[in-house]
């Protein structure tokens, strides 16, 4: 479904986004109740949330992208973001479905950890997704402000949000991603203050989170200070999120091999 | 019986030649009586505006000669090529009626306002009893197909004048037009046009400045905003979001140098250039800069022609809904002998039909 998106997302960049959102948009949705009964599925089997290995976590951060913008797309002018995140998704997913991602479940692997243990992760990855859905705001700003910077008169025919509006939308859901990173965070250490459990900020995820948080919490800053334009800010939401998910695979691997 | 349509537009007639046919709205009553007795026309609209004098009539006789007689009561004495004046007859006639109704023979294709001068000329003619069964059929229809046109097809999508072309740019950058700051530098007309469409979507602040300080205060009082001082105007800079330039000044009146450090003043906020002065009044460069997007008159008119052309594209789609209303038409008249308006009732469905069918 992600993949047919991405196809008719191709179309759509030709034709200029000016009619026709709600494909994307009910091809997303399809999509979305597949991956919600395969999650489902997984985390029945597994009896904890789904977000044991790399295949599973991305598969759950592609989910609350693809909800994130369910909810956003219900604005009329901010549909066209699925055109933008089915390409996003579909690499993605392709990407999850790598072998050696989601190698198969190891006897006592697995024990369910705790609600705590549970909650940090999922707040963790729904960050992550609301960050992925602000970066395909940023793509979306990127085009139109490119689009009018050239005169070209597809910016003015599609049916793109106004330049303001899309940088209102990329800063409120990088707030809420910063919110619930924070959240994740705050809730990782009530979790390993547990008896029995230990913390090390040795381990490269930890260092890796801790650096992402710093790195939205500066973005923020600056948009917040106005130190930025909304094409900076839109570059550095889009070029986190990149940085972010291609060093994430890594940290999370050497944080799987250390334990 | 058949309806006819004797005409000259801005296409068949330059325009001192319409400027000796246009009427009066207050003359055309006292013209329609004379026209019926002249010609021996049953019913007869007389539409007339800047670009076209048409006229819509009804004969029992042959349509050859009520077009030979229109065509006298245009001239009127006047002499004027052949080829000034077209001739339509039975369905092409109403086919005619039809695209004029949707804006599709009109100058700037898609246009509406075609359609309410279509509608008050027929009213007057409805009103002084001059049209029946026949042209009231026919206008209706053309009324509803004008609708019909305007629903299903993107004829009319898109601004094709440089001030609202203007405005719908504004609208692709700012999230509302509602608290944003227009300037005006250069007090000419097509700025003031430009400031006013701006007003009307919402902008809500108007500076105006010209080199004759008395000119900014008038335009500034028209506009209900207010006269800034030509060499103070960027001391106003950090609340704008709209520069609408156009000054007669031989030099550029912002360049790139002066406009960066006024930018960080302006927190980075999005600005707005539309430059309509003939020669620039805007340095090019500065549209390389962040949050910054200038337009000149070129931009703008390449726009407004873009949109033209876009329309145009939709005309095949346009003339299918005509034809296919026009067989409608012609079938539901047919099938049904009620006539559109009660107080029309006396005309059969067959003359109409007639009316329609090509003589």
């Amino acid at each position: 479904m992600y993949g047919v998106g991405m196809l008719y997302s191709f179309f759509l960049w030709r034709k200029g986004f000016w009619r026709d959102d709600w494909v994307v948009y009910s091809l997303l949705g399809c999509g979305l109740i597949f991956h919600t009964i395969a999650m489902a599925q997984r985390g029945f089997s597994l009896q904890q949330c789904p977000i044991t290995n790399l295949y599973e976590a991305t598969a759950f951060i592609m989910w609350t992208i693809v909800a994130g913008f369910l909810v956003v797309g219900l604005w009329p002018r901010l549909r066209f973001l699925g055109a933008f995140a089915s390409p996003m998704l579909f690499v993605l997913g392709v990407f999850a479905l790598i072998p050696d991602m989601d190698p198969p479940v190891v006897e006592g692997a697995h024990n369910f950890s705790g609600a705590l243990g549970s909650l940090h992760k999922a707040l963790l990855l729904l960050s992550f997704g609301a960050f992925g859905l602000s970066a395909v705001a940023a793509a979306m700003f990127l085009t139109q402000e490119h689009d009018l910077k050239l005169h070209k008169f597809r910016a003015i025919l599609s049916m793109l949000p106004p330049l303001q509006r899309l940088e209102s939308t990329m800063s409120r859901l990088l707030l809420v991603g910063f919110g619930l990173l924070t959240l994740g965070i705050g809730v990782s250490g009530a979790y390993h203050f547990q008896p029995g459990k230990t913390a090390s900020l040795g381990d490269p995820m930890v260092v890796w989170i801790l650096a992402v948080w710093i790195f939205y919490l500066v973005l923020l800053l600056m948009n917040w200070r106005h130190a930025q334009g909304g094409k900076r800010f839109a570059w550095g939401a889009l070029g986190s999120f990149l940085f972010m998910m291609l060093t994430f695979w890594g940290a999370m691997l050497s944080h799987l091999q250390r334990f | 019986m058949s309806i006819v349509c004797l005409g000259l537009n801005h296409r068949t007639a330059s325009v001192d030649i319409r400027e000796q046919f246009a009427l009066a709205e207050s003359e055309l009553p006292a013209l329609l009586g004379k026209l019926c007795e002249a010609t021996g026309a049953s019913e007869a609209v007389i539409l007339s505006t800047c670009n076209r004098v048409e006229i819509y009539a009804v004969t029992e006789d042959k349509p050859v000669d009520l077009i030979s007689g229109l065509r006298n009561f245009m001239l009127n004495g006047r002499e004027v090529p052949d080829e000034v004046f077209y001739e339509k007859t039975g369905a092409e006639s109403v086919e005619h009626l039809f695209k004029v109704a949707s804006g599709l023979d009109s100058m700037v294709i898609g246009e509406t306002e075609i359609l309410g001068q279509l509608k008050a000329a027929y009213q007057v003619s409805l009103g002084h009893k001059r049209t029946r069964g026949q042209l009231n059929k026919a206008f209706q229809k053309a009324f509803n197909v004008a609708k019909q046109i305007r629903t299903e097809t993107n004829i009319q999508r898109g601004s094709v004048s440089v001030s609202s072309v203007a405005v719908e740019l504004a609208g692709k950058i700012f999230d509302t037009l509602g608290e944003r700051s227009v300037m005006v530098i250069g007090a000419g007309d097509t700025s003031e046009k430009t400031a006013r469409a701006l007003l009307s979507r919402g902008a809500e602040n108007v500076l105006v400045s010209n080199r004759s300080f008395d000119r900014a205060e008038t335009l500034a009082r028209d506009l209900g905003g207010r006269a800034v001082p030509f060499d103070k105007w960027e001391s106003e800079f950090a609340d704008i979001d709209i520069i609408i330039s156009s000054t007669s000044a031989s030099h550029y009146v912002i360049d790139r140098r002066k406009l960066e450090p006024l930018q960080k003043l302006r927190q980075h906020r999005p600005l707005l250039i539309v430059d309509i002065a003939v020669p620039r009044d805007i340095e090019p460069e500065v549209n390389f800069l962040d949050d910054v997007y200038l337009y000149n008159i070129d931009d703008l008119q390449a726009i407004a022609e873009d949109y033209l052309l876009l329309r145009q594209e939709e005309v095949a789609k346009c003339e299918e809904i005509i034809r296919k209303k026009m067989l409608e038409l012609l079938e539901s008249l047919n099938t049904r002998s009620a006539p559109s308006r009660p107080e029309d009732s006396g005309d059969s469905a067959s003359d109409v039909s007639a009316a329609v069918t090509p003589s």
